[in-house]
């Protein structure tokens, strides 16, 4: 036998040992290490489940059951100790079969639901190990925050004719009761919602009174309507009833809309402030401070006097006869929310007067009587630098923000400087009406990519490393193919 | 050992009997007995008594179809494992698989042992191939072996793609869609073929029990029949082909060895070095799983399995009747005639035949380098076919005149291989593969790396990360 057969031989033998030893030693720690990897995934596809579940919760259970499971009017609440002891068949299958004469439907697919049993299983596991605050937030952030535990304040004038109607004392407890309980979902002056129908209604007063008891007090299965037999008193039932079958005395206006602020969450006003930003900053000004194309939303007058509902419905239908677009067909509920949750919060800091941003004429920014004097040579400067930022990319962007910022912060006494120097740069860069220091600093940031930012040293790498190796290749072929040519 | 010429034999224990039960003859001392043991043992059998100690050169064969039937094993063994925690029923598959991971000693390991091997199998089976193509191993009389192993590599596929589908996630479920979508883009029998694979009109719990049964029943009893088949025609057709150097005229006469120690000891070592390997990856690296499997919710990019994704870029850049059927069928007949017109038997057993032949692959690898790329790219943001063809259908104008456009410099090449460098048969099939296997090599790598959203070019570290 050969030298070299020696010496490969003793190497193999040697890898073998080798191999043999990891296969040992390495099943050894697995072993050892199995039970914890066994509970540590237990814990992980639970985590994950939950997950799910919250998700679940917000789009089918939220509305009956509470923004945190805290139960909503006759419907019970689902984060009490009993239920979180209670058997994992018994959840499952109340909510997959429903129960019976309440308004808890099946949410089995097999019972006609929507859910699988997969998915009410994480239900059941929510119920008995979920994080209800950490539910609350999803149901948020996923814009399904319910409307029901919000009251309206009935109109004390018109409470007052009631009470001068026959009967009236009890119509007042009737419309107060209303305006505690039902408003949210049967609507100001029983007018109905999208969830719940018209109570203030020719037909349903027409309708005999222990039809409409049983109904009250039993719910309606198959619907929303939950019983309250537990929740009202004898004397608020049949106050009610009074109430539903001589609405048409009632004068309209007794029982306005609840006032149903937008909750919000950390992501959601992260989520709002980014779509701020991005959406509404160009006009209204990147604090919201407003600007010649639309008005200041970060304003006392303005905030104080609108409600969250009607800044809902501004967003998602726009204003006509205003440049204000609709957004509803452009934004999902879950993000107009976070938007008005995040204009909300400048509330309590709001200034009494707002003070909006102006652009300058001619390419210069800045309030009028400022322009012409200094906006010349600054604004020249910062041009220049600019379209250096536009090269060099994301550092360059972040201190024109922070500058700009730091200008704002400055206050109203120096504008100028800010102002008319980005405006001079807005020539070469973004269009004209980026009037504004911060304005650009908001919009540039979002909107100009170039290129070469794009270029980083993975891209470089990759393309220098693809190539060198096809022309390498291509070069030896052609070497090869030249030096030697065939001898016939 | 043996018991011969003691001239008082021993009382015999128990043991003793059991082992010479196992083995009759002892173990062997010389070569004489090394050859009888051999001969006369099944498994051992599939290997001549000696072999040319040439052959046995790790540089040579890279012990890649060792390595197949190695990883075929592991499969087998593991599969059988996971077999007992499994039912392929809606959606008590995906929930089985979480119960394998969460309650069940091992089942994790296992899982993951059992999908790195079938990943590392397509990879290894593909190596297999291109090391037999290049060294020109499937000349006669060893034609039809490479007839049965490329057969091999489809049922491979085939049982990696229905694999794919048990674990009934999102990935799983959403890339058998997008792969048995190409299904009804067969000429005539497509919907039919597609209904008969899926069991009903889209992936459901009819295509779960369809693929589990093949994945379990069919594919591995062919691939273990056509597997022994194959390991019998390697002796019938000689053995392994002689290595030789680039610059040896003829075949060398190698020096014969006997199989045991010399091949049997390489072929331990190898298959417990990569046992371990793979033992210690699986356990550091767990298997993917994501949500289960929802019909309703998609994810972006939904993306076949990954050794079909070359496929899947064609079919953004081509008609689905060219790009799923035309090239795929092409490639194949190419691969399956490639001993019937390929046929030179001088050049057996040196890597790339000759050194023509090298600079030819090389240069043919390298051209697709750049060309893949750059093609791509173009495709994606200039050439817009079906646009520049108003009216023409779209097999036409999106499918065999963009191919056209692409064939003819590869055509041209040809043609100026075969004036310039008088090329023969041999190199110009060497050019041209190399050009092909290169470029649907860079084609998967685009589909993996830098395929993101809507199926647009992205980079690689810019890709969305799924699952948990």
């Amino acid at each position: 036998m050969s030298e070299t057969t020696h010496r490969t031989r003793t190497i193999e033998v040697l890898v073998g040992i080798l191999a043999t030893q990891v296969i040992v030693f390495a099943l050894l720690f697995y072993i050892l290490a199995e039970p914890e990897r066994i509970e540590a995934s237990q814990g992980q596809i639970l985590d994950w489940h939950l997950d799910a579940a919250m998700t679940l919760y917000a789009g089918n259970c939220s509305v009956c059951h509470g923004l945190q499971g805290e139960g909503i009017g006759a419907n019970p609440p689902l984060n009490s100790p009993g239920l979180q002891s209670m058997p994992y068949d018994e959840l499952y299958k109340v909510i997959a079969r429903g129960r019976f004469e309440t308004a808890m439907p099946a949410w089995s697919k097999e019972d006609g639901g929507p859910l699988s049993d997969f998915e009410i299983s994480k239900l059941a596991a929510l119920i008995r190990a979920g994080d209800w605050q950490a539910t609350g937030d999803r149901v948020v952030n996923l814009g399904l925050a319910p409307l029901i535990p919000f009251a309206a304040d009935p109109d004390p004038l018109l409470l007052e004719q009631v009470a001068a109607l026959p009967d009236g004392a009890v119509l007042q407890t009737a419309i107060q009761v209303y305006a505690r309980q039902c408003v949210a979902c049967h609507g100001a002056d029983g007018l109905g919602t999208g969830i719940a129908p018209a109570l203030n209604d020719l037909q349903v007063r027409a309708k005999p009174a222990d039809e409409l008891q049983r109904a009250l007090l039993y719910g309606s299965p198959g619907t929303l309507m939950a019983g309250w037999e537990n929740v009202l008193t004898p004397d608020e039932t049949s106050a009610l009833l009074v109430l539903i079958r001589r609405w048409d005395e009632i004068p309209g206006g007794a029982i306005p809309a609840p006032d149903v602020p937008v909750p919000v969450t950390t992501e959601s006003l992260v989520l709002g402030e980014g779509l701020f930003a991005a959406n509404c900053a160009r006009c209204h000004g990147p604090e919201g401070q407003g600007t010649p194309r639309a008005p200041a939303l970060n304003v006392k007058g303005f905030l104080t006097g609108v409600t969250d509902q009607a800044l809902q419905q501004i967003v998602i239908l726009g204003v006509p006869q205003t440049s204000m677009p609709a957004w509803g067909d452009r934004m999902s509920e879950a993000e107009i929310q976070a938007i008005v949750g995040f204009i909300r919060q400048w509330e309590p800091d709001a200034p009494e007067v707002a003070e909006p941003l102006r652009p300058g004429g001619g390419g210069g920014g800045g309030p009028p009587w400022l322009r012409d004097s200094q906006s010349g040579g600054q604004g020249r400067g910062q041009g220049g630098g600019r379209s250096a930022w536009a090269g060099q990319g994301q550092d360059q962007t972040t201190a024109g923000a922070g500058s700009a910022r730091a200008g704002e912060a400055a206050g109203t006494a120096l504008p100028a400087d800010q102002h008319t120097g980005a405006g001079e740069g807005g020539q070469d860069g973004p269009p004209a009406w980026a009037g504004t220091g911060q304005e650009q600093a908001a919009y540039t940031t979002a909107q100009e990519t170039s290129w070469r930012k794009d270029l980083d040293w993975r891209i470089l790498l990759l393309a220098t490393g693809g190539l060198s190796i096809a022309f390498t290749l291509i070069w030896l072929g052609f070497a090869a193919l030249k030096g030697k040519r065939p001898e016939e | 050992m043996t018991e011969e010429g003691n001239p008082a034999p021993a009382p015999r224990s128990m043991f003793d009997r059991m082992r010479e039960r196992l083995v009759p003859d002892g173990l062997p001392e010389d070569d004489r007995g090394r050859i009888r043991m051999v001969v006369n043992s099944l498994v051992l059998h599939l290997h001549p008594a000696k072999v040319p100690e040439r052959t046995l050169r790790w540089t040579y064969s890279w012990g890649l179809g060792g390595l197949s039937a190695v990883l075929m094993m592991l499969l087998g063994v593991t599969g059988i494992i996971l077999l007992n925690n499994y039912t392929p029923a809606v959606p008590q598959a995906y929930l089985d698989i979480l119960e394998l991971r969460s309650n069940v000693w091992f089942g994790e390991l296992i899982r993951n042992l059992h999908h790195w091997s079938a990943n590392l199998l397509i990879i290894v089976a593909v190596l297999h191939l291109v090391r037999v193509f290049l060294t020109g191993a499937y000349r006669p009389p060893r034609e039809l072996n490479w007839l049965i192993g490329a057969g091999m590599l489809v049922l491979v596929l085939a049982a990696n793609f229905t694999g794919y589908l048990l674990p009934w996630d999102q990935l799983a479920f959403w890339a058998i869609t997008v792969g048995t979508s190409i299904l009804s883009y067969v000429p005539l029998a497509g919907e039919w073929l597609s209904r008969l694979a899926l069991g009903g009109p889209e992936v459901g719990g009819n295509t779960l029990l369809n693929f589990y049964s093949m994945h379990i029943s069919f594919i591995p009893l062919l691939i273990f029949a056509l597997m022994s088949y194959h390991f019998w025609r390697v002796r019938k057709d000689g053995g392994l082909t002689m290595p030789r150097g680039l610059d040896e005229a003829e075949p060398p006469i190698s020096e014969r060895v006997t199989t045991i120690p010399h091949l049997v000891r390489k072929e331990l070592v190898f298959a417990l070095a990569w046992i371990a390997a793979l033992l210690v990856f699986a356990m550091l690296v767990p298997a993917p799983l994501e949500d289960i499997a929802n019909p309703d919710v998609s994810p972006n990019p939904a993306k076949a399995p990954w050794y079909f994704l070359g496929l899947q870029e064609l079919l953004l850049h081509f008609h689905p009747l060219v790009a799923g059927i035309i090239l795929p069928g092409l490639a194949a007949l190419a691969v399956f005639m490639l001993p019937f017109f390929d046929t030179n038997p001088a050049s057996v057993g040196v890597y790339f035949r000759s050194r023509r032949g090298r600079s030819l692959t090389f240069l043919s690898a390298g051209l697709a380098l750049v060309l893949t790329p750059l093609w791509v790219l173009l495709d994606e943001y200039l050439l817009n076919w079906s646009a520049w063809l108003p009216g023409w259908p779209a097999l036409l104008s999106n499918g065999l005149i963009p191919l056209a456009v692409l064939l003819l410099p590869l055509f041209l090449l040809d043609e100026w291989l075969v004036r310039s460098f008088k090329a023969d048969t041999e190199e110009r099939v060497l050019f041209i593969a190399g050009f092909v296997f290169t470029a649907f090599l860079i084609l998967t790598a685009v589909g993996i790396f830098f395929r993101g959203p809507g199926m647009g070019l992205y980079w690689p570290w810019e890709l969305p990360v799924a699952g948990h």
